[in-house]
């Protein structure tokens, strides 16, 4: 990844918890889908099903907004993650 | 409720046994045909690419812009993403973004996964890839013109993501009142909201498009 990438990434994960939380917060933020699953008598089963320590983009112990920050860098680590293995596997294969 | 989740994620609860199982066994099918597509022409660069674009989509999707009234919009990707990286490449990308969503921060149901991948990462790809496509082909057309497809294929995908997302809820029998009225919903919802969708995959397709070679290569 280009150092120029990295840094707008990473400027993105930045800010990300002003439009995220502190904006969302503003206007009682609800998300698309589910006001439409309001609208149509739908029931959200998510809180039921939980697998994840990191729902809704937050880290125990973390306040919201350090937490939604951290769970942006996590996920982009995860996905460069995977994509090393990719990179690897696709590299293997090529050779 | 939860606090930054993208627009189209279906959680648990909204589609029946029926529906996840099909919506599982059709992205499933279409992913096993992609990988066959992809392994003869994927290399340690190309993956470079789609993972990158993947990390930037996947951030993008966390800049929810809050709108009065108690909604927000958000960029997508999935036709940005076809643009670039190609159609099969391109679903790869965005199956990437939405199954670390899912399966890392709850963004989307488990059992609803396979609907969300279809919805998402391929009718959002394949149908904004196809609009690009028909509108500005794939090289040789001048900035306007690639803003106007690009712009075209993010509105459009995402249109008929959300019509889709509207069949699968429609037809599901937790929801009674079926096709005639989740259709509409969620296709006028996300015609509204699938404009700034379109002038944020237009303004990108045209900077990138014009301006980066890297981005010039090989598309799958």
């Amino acid at each position: 990844m280009s150092r120029r990438v990295m840094f707008i990434i990473v400027v993105m994960i930045v800010v990300s918890p002003l439009f995220g939380i502190v904006l969302a917060n503003m206007v009682g933020y609800h998300e698309p889908l589910d006001v439409a699953a309001e609208k149509l008598g739908l029931k959200d089963r998510t809180a039921e099903l939980n697998w994840t320590p990191l729902e809704d983009y937050q880290v125990p112990g973390l306040p919201p907004i350090p937490g939604y920050m951290a769970s942006g860098f996590i996920g982009v680590a995860l996905i460069l993650g995977v994509g090393s293995l990719l990179r690897r596997l696709a590299a293997g294969r090529k050779s | 409720m939860l606090i930054g989740a993208p627009a189209m994620h279906i959680p648990d609860g909204f589609l029946s046994p029926v529906w996840c199982a099909a919506t599982y066994a059709a992205s499933a099918s279409y992913f096993a045909a992609a990988y066959r597509r992809l392994k003869a022409g994927l290399n340690p660069e190309f993956m470079s690419r789609i993972t990158v674009l993947a990390a930037g989509i996947f951030v993008a999707q966390m800049l929810n812009w809050p709108l009065p009234g108690g909604t927000s919009l958000h960029f997508v990707g999935g036709a940005l993403a076809a643009i670039l990286l190609g159609p099969w490449a391109g679903s790869l990308c965005l199956g990437i973004v939405v199954t670390t969503q899912c399966l890392v921060f709850h963004d989307g149901g488990i059992t609803t996964l396979g609907a969300n991948l279809l919805n998402m990462a391929i009718i959002d790809v394949l149908v904004g890839y196809a609009v690009f496509k028909a509108v500005a082909g794939l090289g040789g057309a001048g900035g306007k013109r690639v803003f106007l497809a690009g712009f075209l294929a993010g509105w459009l995908g995402i249109v008929a993501a959300g019509l889709a997302c509207g069949v699968e809820i429609g037809l599901s029998p937790q929801f009674p009142y079926g096709v005639e009225v989740t259709v509409p919903v969620m296709a006028g919802w996300h015609a509204v909201l699938g404009l700034i969708e379109g002038a944020v995959t237009g303004l990108v397709a045209q900077h990138v498009l014009s301006r980066r070679e890297w981005w010039r290569g090989d598309r799958l």
